[in-house]
């Protein structure tokens, strides 16, 4: 299952290499979304799936999944939710003041 | 306890961005409190800096949570020389600040991100964690995400946008990076990474691994390919901003390259043959860009790139010298960048535009500022005595020592070419006549004494560098010889 | 000695506040006792048995740099020159230099470059010297550019600076190998560990590096061009740093590693070979210009590298010969500069086709110019001294050769000839210089100012050096044993005992002399008639504008270049990013050997884990299809659920819970930015703009894969989260393992997730707050 996993993560990821290669700011920011699932995903795999009971202790239970990926990707969550809502509002922001959401029209030119 | 002392250069500030965000509107008191908090924390590392000399590192274990399983702090010579450095520089801008700025820029949270920008920095430098260095990254990218976009300019936004997809980016490869690594190694403690590493020959995927890191850390340093991002955006926010990204946030990714790639990866030489490379491909196309422009910010932030080969290349030699060169030229590096930026958000102050064409003269109306500039100009270019002088030669030196005698060439050649960049500005900026006298702005001109006090010290390190070498000295042999970090951290 | 190299940096510290007194005292009264002190306290140590002197201080020990001074033959005789020379050049600019111009700039530059080439003709320490190096360059560069309002000057600073500071990163890397190979910085050591020098594999490097360096201080060519161009700075500079000393600091450098070098046949033909193409190229070059300044500069060009061609052969005689002419240069060529300063600053032009017949009106610079020119002419009278070092040169030039190589042998036996041509132009030139100024027709009305007599002022400093070139002309031998023997002695290693004699009688030098003065004579009365062979030389071909071309194509080039991929396009940077970390990580992956895959321990594939990630792989798929905003948050949204369910599956509840609301509050932020940002539209792009995007996407998904599936199927070590699950309860107090993982085992990166989200915030709060305060 890890390596379908894997294959999973990495189909994320490419999809969302290639939303982050157009041109339109929204869909930029969907390949964002798509990648930071990707890497979630990852981390998650990393540390080996369904070996043991959920880390929570309990009465019985030998063996537990691995908790600290789990912690890791909790973090990582938390963080790559702060930065998306930043970047949903600097979007929101680039867009308004440049009048166009076609980043390939926001080039920028020497004198500025 | 006293290894509590290595948490107060990310703590301080890190209240200090608190307070400040909760009387943000009160400018003169958040002022005054900024510049007192700056100052202290400053006084707080030199105070650490001084027992580490006397007592050697200083390593906490957060929450005594024992080493690897915790997270560790650890304050040893490199860590604690760069936090100084890094809050000499926040030190000198937080006064530099207020001058440059507008009211309504310093109310929108300035001193919060400062502070929180610093703490991040100092987190990098000093966490012994992996996992955790990510996570300092956040905080400090978040930081710059939050000033680059202060006063909300069209450009700002256009640029910062571009600047935040490329962290996005990098930062998510940062992670997945860490858990590949976590599933191999099955730690995030970096002695205990460092330690298996080696008991696994750096075999199998881990060098690719390696390579990945690599790339996370080098878009972060500015390095041959990956520096894309940087050029605009760093010239967009106000030059107090351009200050403390130019110098800070490439220098944290320089770090994490040179404590990496001396500390974990280096049971393959392929990656450090593939740093001369990139180091020489830096030098090259930094000159290049840095001669590309008659824009005076851009040839400041162009000139990054180059100075970031110098350090890879001492890094990508590996050898006691070559260390030493690239920690000396990155201590040198952050200060000087620090002054020219403030330097060059003067003179286009001053010009009242940052093209090169249609400046001039301005030595007449600001001849401390011409002459400061001029001296901060010699200093990065490495001429004797001053401190990019001995980074320099000691990278020259290694490089020969290694036989890598085109690399050494390209240094040289490159070296004269920055000269040649720097002067041109001092040149046709400073000489000459003012094309016309309408334009000359009134008000207040930024303050001087900040970015002299900067070229100040780069002049005292290169001079006086018999008060510092030896340090560097010592810093370079405890990361040559690994064991010295990685049993002083794990205790064995 | 250490006072005598500091002194006159020290004194700039100074200038500043004797500048504020400017109009009633000239600065230059304040500083001309300091080289005049200075060169007393040199002249001291003239003696026939001089003992070389040493003085150590401590600089930085721990990089072998030691601020080392030491006084032999040769230093002896810069030192002298720099403090004796300064000190006529500094009275001579108290009456050039108006009161209204930036005197304190000036001195200050004056003075720094005064201890800077003291301190090079005095270390011993190859680092010390480079920094004094340096800063001769950057401080030739300030005075080039005194008058920065003028575009020349700017001009001519900046090719100055590049030329010599070039050379000096050459000298940089020439002196880092030398320590590294003979294992200290030291040229006394150096020397003796002559050896180790010369049998390292770096020796032929070496020779690059210093040549470079010394060759472009020195003017010869090609570096020569920038020497021209400096002659936008101040007279008294010209005649002090671009004339006697500065310029002269690459053949120091040569004459102090002679002992190391001299000998080899590649130092014979690098630095004789140039050294003759200098001389008489210079020479040549000389007769064709139109300034006065600018025939000095050429017929300095010349002059350095007739002393080059001699320091090459490295005999006895040439060696003498070579510091014999170092003085005698010094003498006749300060003097000539100050006199075509004079005659600028009386009649306001230095235009040689303006001037002519000022011999009526300025009688003294008139006599001294005779004698300066004359003397530089090499004409044969005994009071005259650049003829002595002449005809050594020819006696020396006729004792080379025997190498054994064909190469080298040629040119030895064509140097002589050469010798005799490049003098040929030297008196046509010399007497070019003369006649045209002082002589002819005066046209008084041509001349931007009425021309008189210089003040005595002026005219002393001149004069003394005049005095000089007489003195050493009628009684060579009274400097010969205490001053030159001793210096050749420093170059050559042995003592050279010379006598000084105006008659050797009927020789082949004097034969040689007799065929100078007799073709110069001929060609320098006839000159308008062959003068258009200059015409062959067209501009365009000429060494400057290689020069112009090669600056102004690495300004160009690096345009173009930068301009080529910097184009602010995020999806070119994104696109050249990935490019790099693909192509570097799979050639990594390959050579390595990295990649691994083995199913031994992996858990089972279940059908509902396989139904949610194709459902995911279909909804990521989606993304790109969809032109529906509203459609794209919600397929997004899937991909987040999706998420979540398997984090249900694999036992991760808190991440499960954590994962749903947070995508829930995404969706909905998502929603209410999209509100606002226009449709989506169609991807649009051409076929092959969207097969590199595919391509570079999917390459970059394989790569993640293979480090994945790699990294997992390589589990060499046992995870530390076991400590975890033993202590969260003991030491944590907490059963949920992962909850006091984030809580307590790693608290810090807990608090600071919580500091990136309130500085999210805080910018959030800043960007939205911000535009409504501005509308």
């Amino acid at each position: 299952m890890e390596i379908l996993m894997s294959i999973l993560a990495g189909i994320l990821f490419a999809t969302g290499i290639y939303n982050l290669l157009q041109k339109q700011i929204l869909r930029i920011v969907i390949g964002t979304g798509l990648i930071s699932h990707g890497a979630h995903l990852f981390i998650l795999t990393m540390g080996k799936l369904k070996r043991g009971a959920p880390p929570i202790l309990t009465e019985g239970a030998e063996n537990y999944t691995d908790p600290l990926p789990q912690a890791l990707i909790l973090t990582s969550i938390v963080i790559s939710f702060g930065v998306t809502s930043f970047l949903l509002a600097l979007s929101y922001r680039a867009y308004v003041l440049n009048e166009t959401d076609n980043m390939e029209l926001l080039r920028g030119n020497e004198n500025d | 306890m006293i290894s509590n002392l290595a948490v107060l250069p990310i703590v301080i500030p890190l209240l200090s961005g608190i307070l400040a965000a909760f009387f943000h509107k009160k400018l003169p008191l958040v002022r005054f409190f900024s510049k007192f908090m700056a100052v202290l924390n400053l006084l707080a590392s030199l105070w650490i800096g001084l027992y580490v000399l006397e007592n050697g590192s200083v390593i906490l274990e957060t929450g005594d949570w024992k080493a690897p399983y915790g997270i560790i702090l650890v304050a040893d010579q490199l860590s604690i020389f760069l936090v100084i450095t890094t809050n000499i520089i926040a030190a000198f801008s937080v006064f530099y600040a207020q001058s440059v700025l507008n009211e309504q820029k310093e109310k929108y949270y300035f001193y919060s991100f400062f502070f929180l920008l610093i703490s991040g920095v100092s987190g990098a430098f000093l966490t012994g964690d992996l996992f955790n260095l990510f996570v300092f990254y956040e905080v400090f990218l978040m930081a710059s995400y939050g000033l680059i976009i202060l006063g909300g300019e069209k450009i700002q936004l256009r640029e910062s946008f571009k600047y935040v997809i490329l962290n996005l980016f990098s930062s998510m490869l940062f992670v997945t990076t860490v858990a590949f690594l976590y599933s191999v190694v099955g730690t995030v403690n970096m002695a205990q990474i460092a330690e298996r590493v080696q008991e696994a020959d750096q075999g199998g995927i881990l060098t690719t691994i390696g390579i990945l890191l690599f790339f996370v850390f080098a878009s972060k340093g500015a390095i041959f390919p990956l520096y894309y991002w940087m050029p605009k955006s760093y010239i967009v926010p106000n030059p107090v901003v351009s200050t403390l990204l130019g110098a800070l946030l490439t220098k944290v990714g320089i770090y994490s390259i040179l404590r990496v790639f001396s500390l974990i990866f280096i049971h393959e030489p392929m990656i450090q043959q593939l740093f001369l490379w990139l180091a020489a491909l830096s030098m090259v196309f930094g000159v290049i860009g840095a001669l590309s422009t008659y824009n005076v910010k851009l040839i400041i932030v162009y000139n990054i790139i180059p100075a970031v080969g110098f350090m890879l290349m001492g890094i990508g030699l590996l050898s006691e010298t070559g260390i030493a060169g690239a920690v000396y030229y990155l201590i040198h590096d952050m200060i000087i960048k620090a002054a020219l930026f403030m330097l060059i958000g003067s003179l286009v102050y001053a010009a009242g535009t940052s093209d090169l064409r249609k400046m001039g003269g301005i030595i007449h109306r600001y001849p401390y500022l011409g002459w400061t500039f001029f001296i901060a100009s010699l200093v990065l270019a490495g001429i004797p005595p001053f401190s990019g002088f001995i980074g320099k030669l000691l990278l020259l030196q290694a490089g020969f020592e290694k036989d890598q005698v085109l690399l050494v060439i390209i240094g040289l050649v490159s070296s004269l070419l920055i000269l040649l960049s720097m002067i041109r500005i001092f040149i046709y900026g400073f000489w000459g006549e003012e094309p016309d006298s309408k334009n000359v702005p009134n008000k207040k001109s930024p303050s001087l004494w900040p970015a002299m006090s900067l070229v100040l010290i780069s002049v005292i390190l290169g001079a006086g560098a018999e008060w510092i070498y030896p340090h560097i000295e010592d810093i370079s042999e405890m990361l040559v010889n690994r064991d010295i970090y990685i049993n002083s951290v794990l205790k064995e | 000695m250490i006072y005598a190299v500091m002194g006159p940096l020290i004194a700039t510290f100074f200038i500043p506040f004797l500048d504020k007194w400017k109009h009633r005292i000239h600065t230059g009264w304040f500083l001309l006792p300091i080289p005049f002190i200075i060169f007393i306290y040199f002249l001291q140590f003239i003696s026939t048995e001089l003992t070389p002197v040493r003085e150590t201080y401590p600089w930085i020990p721990s990089l072998n740099i030691h601020f080392d001074l030491y006084l032999d033959g040769l230093s002896l005789l810069f030192a002298l020159l720099i403090s004796g020379i300064g000190t006529l050049v500094l009275l001579y600019s108290i009456y050039y230099l108006d009161r209204s111009e930036k005197l304190g700039h000036f001195y200050i530059y004056l003075m720094l470059f005064m201890s800077a080439m003291l301190g090079v003709v005095l270390s011993d320490n190859v680092f010390v010297l480079y920094t004094f190096w340096e800063f001769t360059s950057l401080s030739s560069f300030l005075l080039i550019g005194y008058w920065h309002h003028r575009e020349r000057s700017r001009y001519g600073a900046l090719k100055s600076m590049l030329i010599t500071v070039f050379g000096g990163l050459s000298l940089l890397g020439g002196i880092i190998l030398l320590s590294m190979t003979a294992e200290t910085a030291s040229i006394r050591a150096m020397i003796e560990h002559k050896e180790m020098i010369i049998n390292s594999p770096y020796f032929p490097l070496i020779l690059v590096f210093l040549f470079l360096g010394a060759f472009t201080k020195s003017a010869q060519f090609p570096f020569h061009i920038w020497l021209p161009d400096a002659m936008e700075a101040p007279t008294p500079v010209s005649a002090y740093l671009h004339s006697a000393t500065m310029v002269k600091a690459g053949i120091y450098l040569i004459a102090r590693f002679s002992p190391i070098l001299a000998g080899e046949p590649a130092f014979f033909m690098v630095v004789s070979g140039i050294g003759i193409i200098t001389l008489c190229w210079g020479s040549f070059m000389a007769v064709r210009q139109t300034d006065l300044k600018g025939i000095l500069a050429f017929s300095t060009i010349s002059q350095l590298g007739m002393i080059m061609t001699m320091l090459g052969f490295g005999t006895k005689a040439a060696v003498f010969a070579a510091v014999f002419h170092i003085l005698n240069h010094a003498t006749f060529k300060g003097s000539l500069f100050m006199v075509a300063g004079i005659v600028d600053h009386e009649t306001g032009t230095r235009d040689i086709r303006k001037l002519g017949g000022l011999m009526a009106l300025m009688p003294v610079s008139t006599t001294l110019a005779i004698f300066g020119t004359f003397s530089m002419a090499g004409v044969p009278l005994p009071f005259l001294n650049g003829f002595y070092s002449k005809e050594m040169f020819f006696d020396s030039s006729l004792d080379i050769g025997g190498f054994g190589l064909p190469f080298l042998d040629a040119l030895a036996a064509a140097i002589p000839y050469l010798a005799v041509l490049g003098s040929i132009f030297t008196f046509v030139y010399s007497m070019y210089f003369f006649f045209g100024t002082f002589r002819g027709r005066l046209n008084i009305n041509e001349l931007p100012k009425k021309p008189h007599e210089a003040p005595w002022g002026m005219l002393a400093s001149p004069v003394l050096l005049i005095g000089g070139v007489i003195l050493i002309g009628l009684f060579p031998n009274v400097v010969n044993e205490p001053l030159l023997a001793q210096t050749a002695k420093a170059i050559y290693g042995d003592a050279i005992h010379k006598h000084i004699a105006f008659w050797h009688g009927l020789n082949t030098p004097f034969y040689m002399s007799m065929a100078v003065v007799g073709a110069g004579a001929l060609l320098a009365f006839t000159r308008h008639k062959w003068s258009r062979v200059y015409d062959l030389f067209p501009e365009k071909w000429s060494l400057n504008r290689v020069y112009d071309q090669t600056v102004e194509g690495i300004y160009q080039f690096s345009e173009s270049v930068t301009r080529g991929y910097m184009n602010g396009s995020l999806r070119r940077y994104v696109r050249l990013i990935l490019l790099a970390m693909i192509a570097v990580s799979f050639t990594f992956l390959w050579v390595t050997d990295g990649f691994s895959i083995s199913n031994a321990d992996v858990s089972p594939i279940s059908l509902t884990e396989v139904m949610v990630a194709v459902t995911m792989a279909a909804a990521a798929f989606g993304t790109i299809y969809t032109s529906n905003r509203i459609a794209a948050i919600l397929i997004l949204g899937v991909v987040g659920y999706g998420l979540s369910i398997l984090f249900v599956i694999y036992r991760a509840p808190d991440l499960a819970l954590t994962q749903l609301i947070v995508e829930t509050v995404t969706v909905a932020l998502f929603l209410l930015a999209f509100y606002h940002l226009p449709e989506l539209r169609k991807i649009d792009d051409h076929k092959q703009e969207r097969g590199i995007n595919v391509i570079i996407a999917g390459l970059f998904g394989l790569l993640m894969t293979a480090v994945g599936i790699s990294a997992h199927s390589s589990k060499w070590f046992e995870p530390i989260s076991s400590y975890f699950v033993e202590t969260s309860y003991t030491l944590g107090g907490g059963k949920n393992i992962v909850n006091v993982i984030l809580v307590d085992m790693r608290g810090l990166d807990t608090l600071f997730e919580i500091t990136v989200l309130g500085i999210a915030a805080l910018a959030i709060y800043g960007l939205i707050k911000n535009r409504r305060t501005r509308e």
